[in-house]
């Protein structure tokens, strides 16, 4: 009996982590086939619907090199906004956050309360004034309007407060004491002290602006400058029917966000505990 | 720069007689603000003030194209409320929540179980689950449609050999929001899970040792220690599920595009077509206001709810 539940249990779980990743198994082969190769053996089960008869690196090599959609230049725009936008979020909203764990300071609590309450805010409520306030700084069409207004993580000010929170206050006074200043305090004790959170927010805030369509669809127009979501989104419905081109700009959108998941997933899953454990 | 002074000033005189702590306290207090301003500007710029602003907006006649502003008093309130394509997005909305909120917490909560004991697995089946939450929206939405697709798709194959019927979810207005709430599934369920086992990794163990002593069955355990105890944790899952899914706009932009015959179009995308495609900002923002009202209203009855319930 016991046997038995254990096999049912497997094959269960064998089942669900195969629907999971058959989507970006067929993506990834589907981008290595010739076009009259992709459907050929779609008609039946078979191992070659997975695995390409002739495999060709033709597909990426006409979307990399494509004039009209330069896919890497895509990616470098979308790795530099993202990258900008990464690095800008830890400083911000380290140095809040150990304000608000670490020193004393009258209105501490209602300004606090104040990020907080900003959570409940959707961003679809606020969509069409920033916008008017983007295109009144004479932001629209430039990096500055997706880098600016994403700099604030009230996620990341909260999620580090509590680590921060942690650190003795016994290191902080020793600090003071040998008189390091207070931003000294901050960037040679607390910042190397909170590394893991660091990277977690890192993480979350990279794949997040990686990943983000709506706000550049709206605020960048100029084709060269679009963010690579946005691209792979009207890549698709302009091509049309050249699906194998449209898996190749999918798979290399794919991969790099894939490759760095792989290597931290243990940040970014630390950071969704986090926001369950507490939310 | 001027609420730094603004808040530091009145600080200085109000500080207590005794010199030191004050000297102090206020060299720490100025740092603190210096600290915090950053991140509070950046705040009261791009979230209250756009938020006093779509109140504002939302009583115009906003049009981008023309520059007019009138205002209109709750003109676009009024008519919201009985355009038949904004009650028809909710609809969308709310349908894709009510199937979605049980089939994706049951599995998430499913998965938890499954992998929640250690063995040598775990870490890859782990992954494996959680890899559709990694894969960009546009990308899933891509590779979806031409799984969907009738000739070619996988999905129909799989149906095709199962001699079950197939078809082209999205091309048919009944079926294509099927379409979109499997594809909400499957990338939504692994976030979900992390959560569920930080829950479950929360129950202390004895309780179950105690429940064995006594003879109970694992389904026993089940509904009598291991649901209980994860209500909190529940309460999150199944609040979070409802607003991301009255939220939904990504998949349903590169998915559907709101199609078949308007069949997927969602409180969002609606808010973002009346806004950007017909440039009416002052309804659009009308119709963002009436979204956040209801998914306001919706957490607080549920926090409630749940709350009551752990009692």
């Amino acid at each position: 009996m016991n046997r038995f539940a254990s096999i049912a249990k497997y094959t269960v779980m064998t089942v669900l982590a195969v629907i999971s990743i058959i989507p970006i198994l067929w993506m990834i082969s589907g981008s290595l086939r010739p076009y009259e190769e992709l459907f050929k053996y779609s008609s039946s089960l078979n191992i070659h619907l997975f695995v390409p008869v002739q495999p060709t690196l033709a597909n990426f090599k006409e979307v990399i090199f494509s004039e009209g959609n330069p896919f890497l230049r895509y990616i470098a725009n979308t790795l530099f906004v993202a990258g900008i936008v990464t690095l800008l979020v830890l400083l911000v909203n380290s140095m809040s956050a150990f304000a608000f764990a670490k020193l004393r300071f009258r209105g501490k609590a209602v300004v606090f309360a104040l990020f907080m309450s900003a959570m409940i805010i959707p961003g679809e409520v606020t969509l069409v004034p920033n916008y008017l306030l983007m295109n009144y700084f004479g932001w629209l069409n430039s990096y500055k309007a997706l880098v600016i207004p994403s700099m604030l993580s009230v996620f990341g000010i909260f999620l580090l407060r509590q680590f921060f929170a942690e650190i003795p206050d016994e290191i902080l006074e020793a600090a003071k004491i040998d008189g390091a200043s207070m931003s000294r305090t901050f960037s040679s004790i607390v910042l190397p002290a909170a590394v893991p959170p660091m990277i977690t927010l890192a993480l979350m805030t990279f794949l997040g602006n990686w990943d983000s369509y709506l706000w550049p669809l709206i605020v960048i127009n100029d084709e060269k400058k679009q963010m690579i979501q946005v691209a792979i989104a009207t890549f698709s419905s302009v091509e049309g029917t050249d699906w194998s081109k449209i898996l190749a700009a999918s798979t290399i959108s794919t991969v790099p966000i894939l490759i760095l998941f792989l290597f931290l997933q243990r940040y970014y899953i630390q950071g969704i505990t986090m926001s369950g454990v507490k939310g | 720069m001027t609420s730094v002074t603004a808040a530091a000033k009145p600080a200085s005189k109000t500080a207590p007689s005794s010199k030191k702590p004050r000297r102090f306290l206020r060299g720490e207090e100025i740092t603190a603000w210096w600290f915090v301003l950053p991140s509070f500007a950046l705040l009261l710029i791009f979230v209250f003030y756009p938020m006093l602003q779509a109140f504002v907006i939302s009583f115009q006649n906003y049009n981008l194209v023309g520059s007019t502003r009138s205002f209109i008093g709750l003109d676009n309130y009024r008519s919201l409320v009985t355009d038949r394509d904004f009650l028809a997005s909710l609809r969308h909305s709310f349908h894709f929540a009510i199937i979605v909120i049980p089939i994706q917490t049951a599995i998430s909560l499913g998965l938890a179980l499954l992998i929640q004991k250690k063995f040598k697995l775990t870490g890859l089946f782990r992954t494996l689950y959680f890899i559709p939450v990694v894969i960009s929206t546009a990308v899933a939405a891509t590779v979806f449609k031409l799984i969907y697709n009738k000739e070619f798709g996988i999905l129909n194959n799989v149906l095709k050999t199962l001699h079950l019927p197939t078809t082209n979810f999205l091309s048919n207005p009944d079926t294509a929001m099927n379409g979109v709430i499997m594809l909400g599934i499957w990338k939504g369920v692994g976030f979900f899970m992390i959560i569920f086992l930080a829950g479950l990794n929360n129950i202390p163990q004895d309780l179950y040792e105690a429940a064995r002593v006594d003879g109970a069955t694992k389904i026993q355990q089940f509904f009598r220690i291991t649901l209980p105890l994860l209500n909190r944790t529940t309460a999150f899952v199944v609040i979070m599920t409802t607003i991301d899914a009255i939220k939904l706009s990504g998949l349903v932009f590169v998915l559907t595009s709101g199609g078949p015959n308007g069949a997927t179009e969602t409180a969002v995308y609606y808010i973002y077509k009346m806004a950007f495609q017909q440039m009416q900002m002052g309804y659009g923002t009308a119709a963002a206001f009436i979204l956040f009202a209801i998914v306001l209203a919706i957490s607080l009855v549920q926090m409630r709810l749940f709350r009551n319930a752990e009692h």
